[in-house]
């Protein structure tokens, strides 16, 4: 597949809104819970310290085992007493966890170790201990150490503790780190002005409560102006309505209803000019009632990017609909980004649920691993080393149920790096209908070396008892010729002929059934050795007949050395005997003029062949003359095409009766490896 | 002296033809017949009603045998010290190259197809009439 540049930019976008809509949500999400930490914080601040140090009191005063435990159960807070002289008596959970000492170590210890040493030098901690004595209480705020020796800010609270004499009996501490609840006003605080959309936050009424800066900018008005004012002047339609309370609902009930969905409407500036914007809602309960905080996003550029993307989706979307395999882009994070109808279909998901989603989910093994960058590569080399080629895996559906696939990967380079096309098809019949290929293959082999075997086995073992009724025959043919009457030695004649014609069968069957059975052994052989030797078997036959057989220049090929001998001595054979009344000539070319292959060729003067019987020469024991015209079975040519198949040739004829013929036949050239 | 030959041998028309053929012989040759390869061994070995037959001059294989084939007892002969110095020649239907390879390695002194007609049988015979017989030197090894 291939990909323009628009068609990148327009997957980049789609990404992009994606991403922007993640981020969107993230925030809302960091400021609802910042929000509910802050108010929870508010709220129990202060009684806790409070109930905590009335406990702390009671306890002591008491030394009931009740409150040790309620104290002990205090985790924000530390909580501890001392005797007059500062030594720690008690311990629970808040102060391990704050100061990060154990009951153990520090139970016995003076309390002056909380304190930084320059504090200790000061006498800061005699110090405490002295106007808490005089005043009862004292707070104050101030850096601690910890056990591991980093500081914290912390504000601490003592109280003196007497007994009902009205004795000093010692102190309780009563503190918390005030960088826990530090940090995260700090944090509300900074949304607020650091967000990247106006914010302004609006009461039921409908009027505006709060605002950020970039609220100012984007609608051109000052804070002042603002505050108090209905939220109508800036977005006069869609929002008010929206979480104001009507007979039909509460206000809590409206507001329900569109917290985290991104709305949008038009938005107004102080000159009077409109903007398309984003609205995400968010409620606060407040003492004042709920309060609903609105982020708001100036979206025109979007819009008409939207648009655009619309009609480039439209085509891109188009090219992806279009494909006849499901297609997933995927980013190297292994998310799906995109996909189209029929990836839904195969893996039976809706596109919602797979968008942004793992690509694991529907691919579990061997696609995300292939485009996830690790130690050895980037993602790039990753993705290079995958393009193009066909990866069969498994696809797991919505349901469970798992399918063959076949991948093919193509990489997309995007503004926020690679993105990889996957068109994924269904490979469950193919699959099927290359496994009952590869069954009938082995079928048909097994039965083929059956028949050979067969073939084999039947030629050779009917042998044994013809060699007994010919040598018995001829001995008898031997000994007792003369000796019977004429019809015996007719009789016996007769015998003796079915014996040796029966035996030549036999033997060409045997040779027919063999040839090629032998493995090919594949080496560079030069033809016109191959057709050397087969002229030195020939020898007597050539030298007999007064043939000629003349030659081009042969090529060298890659093929069986024994059977090229094998076939061209048939051929040049066959030429001199079926001979006609002239002197065998017989030449022996060849060509590659035709593709990847070399056509060899045996022309001859002689006989010559009618043209029905083209093919029939070639099968096994077909003679066109009678046995008092020419010796032999029928074997010659049949073991020609036996061979030469099972080389990967073919061969053929082209004669005409009393001029000659042509036997050719074609050998494929090979390259080293097959 | 006669020479004493053991034909192993399940075909009683090769039997038949092989001593047909021995008449013409130009030594006076005693042909012994074992029909299986577990006979041959009994034979070699003087074992059952074999106590008293000679030692064999020369032996005449075939391959494809019952009870104990050729080749065993062909590897039986060739790793018995008291056997191994009797010249063996195949004779056999077989003409596979890798019965061929096989019964050389397994130090058999000759291989010979039988030829299909009475006459090349016939010449086969009296091949080896004349050279194992006549031409070639035979080890004498005291009779026992």
């Amino acid at each position: 597949m291939s990909i323009n540049a628009e068609e990148i930019s327009v997957t980049a976008s789609v990404r992009e809104i994606a991403k922007r809509k993640r981020s969107e949500e993230a925030m809302q999400e960091a400021l609802n819970s910042s929000r509910t930490q802050l108010k929870e914080l508010a709220d129990t601040h202060l009684a806790q310290m409070e109930e905590g140090r009335q406990i702390a009191e009671s306890a002591l005063r008491e030394s009931e085992e009740k409150y040790r435990l309620l104290l002990d159960g205090i985790q924000n807070y530390a909580i501890f007493m001392m005797d007059p002289q500062g030594q720690i008596l008690s311990w629970n959970a808040g102060a391990e966890r704050i100061k990060g000492y154990s009951a153990d170590q520090i139970i016995g210890r003076n309390f002056a170790c909380f304190f930084p040493p320059e504090d200790i030098q000061l006498g800061r901690p005699e110090e405490v201990l002295r106007i808490t004595a005089a005043r009862g209480r004292h707070e104050e705020q101030g850096m601690r150490v910890r056990q591991d020796g980093s500081r914290f800010l912390a504000n601490l609270v003592f109280t003196a503790l007497h007994d009902s004499a009205g004795n000093l009996r010692g102190f309780s501490e009563f503190s918390h780190d005030l960088s826990e609840s530090k940090a995260s006003e700090v944090r509300y605080r900074g949304l607020l002005e650091a967000a990247p959309d106006a914010m302004v936050v609006v009461n039921v009424a409908g009027e505006i409560v709060l605002l950020n800066v970039q609220a100012e900018k984007q609608f051109g008005y000052s804070r002042h102006e603002l505050i108090g004012q209905k939220v109508k002047n800036i977005i006069p339609e869609g929002f008010a309505e929206r979480i104001i309370a009507d007979g039909t609902r509460s206000a809590a009930e409206a507001l329900a209803q569109q917290i985290g969905t991104g709305i949008e409407l038009i938005g107004r500036r102080k000159d009077g000019s409109q903007f398309p914007i984003e609205l995400m809602l968010s409620p606060l309960d407040s003492s004042e009632g709920i309060l609903v905080t609105a982020a708001i996003r100036d979206i025109s550029v979007r819009k008409a990017a939207e648009t655009h993307l619309a009609q480039m989706e439209g085509r891109y979307r188009g090219l992806l609909e279009a494909a006849p395999d499901a297609m997933v882009v995927v980013n190297v994070a292994g998310e799906i980004v995109l996909l189209n109808v029929r990836a839904e279909k195969e893996f039976g998901y809706s596109r919602n649920e797979l968008i942004g989603q793992k690509v694991k989910n529907i691919i579990p093994e061997g696609f995300a691993e292939r485009i996830i960058a690790d130690g050895a590569r980037s993602a790039a080399e990753a993705l290079a080393q995958q393009i193009g080629t066909g990866i069969e895996l498994s696809g797991r559906r919505k349901n469970g149920s798992e399918f063959p696939i076949e991948l093919m990967l193509s990489p997309l380079q995007s503004a926020e790096g690679i993105l990889v096309t996957a068109a994924i098809r269904d490979i469950s019949v193919r699959q099927k209908s290359d496994e009952h290929l590869a069954r009938t293959v082995g079928e048909l082999k097994r039965s083929n070396d059956e028949l050979q075997q067969f073939a084999y086995v039947s030629s050779h073992d009917l042998q044994e008892p013809l060699r007994m009724v010919a040598s018995y025959t001829q001995l008898l043919a031997k000994r007792y010729k003369g000796q019977l009457d004429s019809d015996a030695d007719e009789f016996i004649a007769f015998a003796v002929d079915g014996c040796n014609r029966m035996q030549g069968l036999i033997q060409d069957l045997l040779a027919y059934s063999r040839a090629g059975t032998n493995g090919k052994v594949f080496s560079e052989v030069s033809a016109e050795d191959a057709l050397q030797q087969a002229l030195t078997n020939l020898r007597i036959t050539i030298e007999q007949s007064g043939a000629v057989v003349s030659h081009d220049a042969l090529p060298a090929l890659r093929t069986d050395e024994t059977q090229l001998t094998q076939v061209f001595q048939n051929l040049i054979g066959n030429a001199i005997k079926y001979r006609s009344a002239q002197a065998p000539r017989v030449h022996v070319s060849a060509t590659n003029s035709v593709g990847n292959e070399w056509i060899f060729s045996v022309s001859d003067n002689g006989l010559g062949i009618a043209p029905q019987y083209f093919e029939r020469i070639f099968v096994l024991f077909q003679r066109l003359h009678g046995r008092n015209e020419f010796e032999g079975t029928g074997i010659g040519l049949a073991i020609c095409k036996k061979v030469l198949e099972r080389l990967g040739g073919r061969i053929w004829v082209e004669s005409q009766p009393e001029k000659g013929s042509t036997f050719y036949f074609a050998l494929p050239e090979r390259d080293e490896k097959s | 002296m006669p020479i004493e030959v053991l034909l192993v041998e399940d075909s009683p028309g090769d039997v038949r033809l092989t001593r047909e053929a021995f008449k013409d012989a130009k030594m006076h040759i005693n042909l012994h017949v074992a029909s299986d390869g577990a006979e041959a061994m009994d034979f070699l070995n003087r074992e059952g009603k074999h106590a008293n037959v000679p030692r064999p001059d020369l032996i005449l294989l075939d391959l494809n045998l019952p009870k104990k084939d050729g080749r065993e007892v062909l590897e039986e002969i060739k790793e018995s010290s008291a056997l191994k110095s009797i010249p063996v020649v195949i004779l056999t239907t077989s003409a596979s190259d890798a019965d061929i390879l096989k019964s050389y390695k397994l130090h058999a002194n000759c291989y010979i197809t039988k030829p299909v007609g009475l006459e090349g049988f016939l010449d086969v015979v009296r091949s080896i009439d004349s050279f194992w017989l006549s031409v070639v030197k035979l080890p004498r090894e005291a009779r026992s």
